[in-house]
């Protein structure tokens, strides 16, 4: 390095490089301008100062003079690395891959370039290029521990785990027989373990098991050790000694289903779907039974048998768990069973189960067949279970009326009004369901969790200044919405984009559901460290597992949440010209919302304006002070106006498509959104491909069907082909047409007709069947609002009024005959009949709704807008019907 | 019901993160809405004033207020009270008993209290604890009746 340069300005050089190691970036440029006023165009010297400058936030600067450098010196490493490392700092890492390779071009050994280069290989997952590198570097330092381990992982990623084996057994092979020292003893735990897992994998079991026995002695994790070996053992069908090891390892951990799952295997009594036949069921009741009598401790051994029991036996054994925690008062118990309500017969069971013993313990005081008295609050959690279970077989009615006498009976307990609020919410009434979980927070203002779902609620009742209040409560002092940012809380991002969506704010909107792209971008970025890290400390089994993770990261499905709802903002954007989309958004909204919402801009407008004159101040003291920046850089755009300028929203859109269908093929809503997608951008092929996948998935759904007609109609109605692309499109859609069943020599509206015919009882099926029967010919309208209006809602009769009907379905059917049929006459029948549906509902201006002037909500809801009101003025109204007689007792008063 | 299975009672002092806990009480166990003095005064009295748990539910209180008279500390029981179905188990007397323990530690030379005229039971009560009614005061509430209290007392020995 410096080579060129007489031995002052060579001396000079080194000290810029280590400046640069060592961040005293002021000192190595400093040297850098020295050489510069003697050499100017001296290529490395003019790479370091880019490189120093880069650290010094002076980009531009620095991408200048790094170019300039390599253009002078092209065949200098020293000049590719720098380019490579410049690249890497912002992320680009196809483009430091290339600059590395011209360096390696030059110095083909040098193994810091080649270390960075097998970081970045990992990163992208270039794993052919990431093996050969490790290679290189075990080749040319064959004594160091990590580039042996470094071969090895990188084979294994590159899919030859058997490879990886053999390069760990040579390492080993170079191992003295008191290997490991007493410090290293965990990292060489962490290799023979990663080894055996390795074999593992590639069906070495009997290999597997062995090389374990025989490395025992020098494991450390011991828990790990038996863990691999009873799998290894269950693999090799060697039951007898699993079924032993399991029970010791139950002995550890007598809650971890995974053994209680392993141990069943062993007798043949497994099965992935949790189905099995009645002589299955005994024989596995019985194990339970033993099982429950050596682990009393264990609740796991308690609550599995009810996934499997049937009937009178899951009567009798849901009961016995039941009670004692009842008794013991566990708010969870709800939630620990609703995976039981998946069955057919069990919430029946569970219904009649608990309904008894709420009878008996009001009129005895114990529960069936018992005469021990139970404490006061049993008859409150037997309460507070049954809420919640009405509440989940949609009787909401009942479900109220069973949490208010649970807040009667102890309007001390915070679970309590949480519960109510959910009732609230799924019974439509979004505002009364914010103030209770507001009412709930105010019970304990220390308790996070209980805020987050007051502030969730907020978002969903639109009262998004109040939420954003209220979520500040518990982030650090400062700048707080950046706060949230950093903490990736994606959920607020998401209750908050839905809420301005629905309020037609669509670059907020859109602001939030890209703030959640970026969290995963960055949760991506973030294994970068790991490559070096992990190596280094041998933790190759939880390396390997997190770059698998990292693999499917963006199937999950809060990226998938956000992905759609981003692309739904840009299909609206592209929907609505662009200087008017706001005022679209306005205008649909009733009055009295215009107001509060101008209101709310013209606040924020003022707020924003102080914010940017007190960060102003802050950053001029802050400058003057400490002469340090430690002001983090404004967001030019945070409220998305910006965003919603975009040219080609498609084209938007169509970035985040490719990510969903790569990641989530098997999501509908992915291909319904590709569908709208590519139709708009006359893509029809695509558009034709969303379509089929959409069948292939679910035939019967009604957005399938949807669109199906839709994009046939389209692509018959335009004329005849003329040009060549739409020639042979014309003809790779006749070629495609007979392999949809549904099509088959018919019309679409016999196609529609059909559609109709296999659905007739159903609400949305009928509802898509009027919508697609009005697209194919408007004359039919009155009897496409006829088929919706004909449809009745039947009672599913399940020991107690169920309605079929789902509010949403409703909702989506009233904007239907609002919005798309156009008549408002018929909407608001509907609307009335709905009404009567669902009383909660304040869409449907239920009478019990918070949008009935007489509500205690409604009054609540005035001094929510307001903001701080810290006492909820709910909670006299709620109580005023309570135990005025508690007075006569024990109480004293002023 | 009343005499359940052994469930233990345990007392925590109130704090502005949970004063709604007490004010939820109040608004069940006493047809009076108090104000904002009540609450701060039974915040700054400290240790004199107390919520009962009842396995981890909020069952009932003692809010108390200190007052100095000529130099020696004297304690006013603002309200004492428990959850109907959570009454006759002790929990009350878990409560008076913390306070009058406080009293002994720290000195107290009375505590004292109103009393409705007809609120036999609760006279009762706090006789058992060694109070005595002190005095009368005629029309002392406003929108019940009967509208006289009575002052209950208790002194303690000064050392």
């Amino acid at each position: 390095m410096g080579a060129s340069l007489p031995p002052k300005e060579a001396n000079l050089f080194k000290l810029i490089v280590k400046s640069y190691e060592t961040k005293q970036y002021k000192k190595g440029l400093k040297a850098a301008d020295a050489i510069l006023k003697k050499f100017p165009s001296h290529g490395e010297t003019l790479s370091m100062k880019g490189l120093t400058l880069n650290c010094m936030d002076r980009k531009t600067e620095a991408y200048e003079l790094v170019r300039l450098g390599v253009k002078n010196d092209i065949k200098s490493h020293v000049c590719w690395h720098v380019f490579g490392l410049l690249y890497r700092s912002d992320r680009e890492y196809r483009e430091a891959i290339k600059c590395y390779r011209n360096a390696l071009r030059i110095d083909p050994e040098n193994l810091e370039i080649l270390r960075d280069l097998s970081l970045l290989q990992a990163q992208m997952r270039d794993l052919s290029g990431f093996v050969e590198t490790r290679q290189q570097l075990l080749t040319l330092k064959p004594n160091h521990r990590m580039n042996w381990i470094g071969f090895a992982v990188s084979q294994h990623l590159n899919a030859n785990a058997s490879k990886a084996v053999e390069i760990l057994e040579a390492f080993e092979g170079t191992l003295e027989d008191d290997y490991p020292p007493e410090n290293e003893l965990c990292e060489h735990t962490e290799m023979i373990l990663y080894k055996v897992s390795l074999l593992e994998e590639i069906g070495a079991f009997d290999k597997a098991l062995e090389e374990l026995h025989k490395k025992e002695p020098k494991i450390v994790d011991k828990l790990s050790y038996k863990e691999l070996e009873v799998s290894l053992l269950s693999k090799l069908g060697r039951p007898a000694e699993a079924d032993k090891l399991y029970r010791v390892l139950l002995s550890m951990n007598p809650d971890n289903y995974r053994y209680y799952e392993g141990l069943q295997k062993c007798f043949g009594l497994y099965s992935e779907s949790g189905q099995y036949s009645s002589d299955k069921i005994e024989k596995l009741n019985a194990l339970y039974q033993s099982l429950s009598e050596q682990y009393t401790r264990s609740s796991a051994v308690k609550r599995i048998p009810l996934d499997f029991l049937q009937d009178e036996s899951f009567k009798e054994a849901v009961a016995k768990y039941i009670k004692p925690l009842l008794t013991k008062g566990v708010p969870s118990l709800f939630s620990d069973l609703s995976s039981l309500y998946d069955h057919p017969r069990k919430p029946d069971i569970l219904e009649q189960v608990v309904v008894e013993m709420e009878h008996s313990i009001r009129t005895t005081g114990s529960y069936p067949g018992s005469d021990v008295k139970e404490p006061p609050s049993t008859l409150l959690w037997t309460l507070f279970f049954l809420a919640q279970h009405y509440d989940k077989r949609g009787q909401y009615d009942v479900a109220l009326g069973k949490i208010d006498e649970a807040i009667a009976h102890t309007p001390t307990v915070i679970d309590l009004y949480s519960v109510k609020s959910r009732i609230m919410k799924h019974a439509g009434d979004l505002t009364a369901a914010a103030a209770l979980a507001d009412e709930a927070r105010c019970m304990d203002l220390a308790d996070r969790y209980i805020n987050s779902e007051c502030v969730k609620r907020m978002l969903q009742a639109d009262q998004v200044t109040l939420a954003e209040k209220t979520a500040v409560l518990f982030t650090k002092e400062g700048d707080q919405i950046n706060n949230l940012h950093d903490m990736q809380c994606m959920w607020y991002d998401l209750a908050s984009g839905d809420s301005y969506f629905r309020q037609g704010d669509l670059g907020r909107a859109l602001k939030r559901f890209l703030a959640v792209e970026k969290h995963y971008t960055d949760i991506s970025e973030d294994q970068f460290d790991f490559h070096s890290y992990c190596l280094r400390k041998m933790t190759l089994r939880s390396y390997v597992d997190m770059l698998k993770f990292q693999d499917r990261l963006h199937s999950f499905p809060y990226f998938h949440k956000a992905a759609i709802r981003a692309i739904r903002c840009y299909l609206k954007l592209h929907d609505s010209p662009k200087s008017t989309a706001e005022e679209d958004g306005m205008s649909k909204m009733a009055p009295a919302q215009k107001k509060k919402m101008k209101k709310q801009r013209k606040a924020e407008e003022r707020a924003k304006k102080e914010a940017e004159s007190k960060s102003e101040e802050s950053t001029a003291s802050g400058v003057s002070k400490s002469g340090k920046k430690n002001v983090k850089p404004v967001d030019p755009d945070p409220h998305g106006q910006k965003l919603i300028q975009v040219e080609e929203p498609m084209a938007e859109a169509s970035k985040y498509l490719r990510l969903l269908q790569k990641h989530s093929p098997n999501a509908l809503e992915t291909h319904l959104v590709s569908f709208e997608v590519n139709m708009r951008k006359q893509k029809f092929l695509l558009a034709f491909q969303a379509v089929k996948q959409m069948l292939k998935l679910d035939a019967e759904n009604s957005d399938s069907h949807r669109s199906l007609i839709k994009f046939f109609l389209k692509t018959e109605s335009t004329s005849a082909p003329t040009t060549e692309a739409e020639k042979l499109r014309w003809s790779v859609l006749e070629a495609e047409r007979p392999s949809i069943s549904q099509l088959q020599n018919k019309s679409l509206v016999e196609v529609n007709e059909d559609f109709l015919g296999r659905h007739k009882d159903s609400l949305v099926h009928r509802a898509a069947y009027a919508e697609m029967l009005y697209l194919l010919d408007p004359s039919k309208k009155t009897e496409a609002i006829k088929t919706i209006e004909d449809s009745t809602d039947k009672v599913v009769q399940t020991n107690g009024a169920q309605r079929e009907w789902k509010l949403k379905d409703c909702i989506a059917v009233h904007k239907l005959l609002d919005t798309v049929l156009l008549d408002s006459e018929a909407a608001s029948r509907w609307k009335s009949r709905c009404a009567e549906y669902f009383p909660c509902s304040t869409y449907f201006e239920g009478k019990r709704s918070s949008v009935m002037p007489d509500s205690v909500y409604n009054s609540s809801r005035k001094s929510n807008d307001n903001g701080d009101a810290p006492n909820h003025p709910m909670g006299q109204t709620e109580m005023s019907d309570g135990q005025v007689e508690a007075f006569k007792s024990l109480s004293v008063s002023t | 019901m009343g005499t359940g299975r052994e469930a233990s009672v345990s007392l925590d002092g109130v704090r502005d993160k949970n004063m709604m806990q007490l004010k939820k009480l109040n608004t069940v166990l006493f047809p009076v809405r108090y104000n904002d003095k009540y609450y701060a005064d039974a915040i700054s009295s400290g240790e004199f004033t107390k919520l009962a748990y009842y396995s981890d539910i909020c069952v009932g209180a003692i809010a108390c207020r200190l007052e100095t008279k000529g130099g020696t500390m004297r304690v006013y029981i603002m309200t004492l009270g428990v959850l109907a179905p959570y009454r006759g188990i002790g929990i009350g007397s878990k409560l008076l008993n913390h306070v009058l323990d406080m009293c002994t530690k720290q000195n107290v030379s009375e505590i004292y209290l109103h009393v409705q005229t007809n609120n036999e039971d609760a006279i009762k009560f706090y006789k058992k604890f060694g109070f005595d009614i002190t005095d009368t005061i005629p029309d002392y509430y406003i929108n019940i009746e009967p509208r006289d209290c009575y002052v209950v007392t208790k002194s303690f020995a000064q050392i």
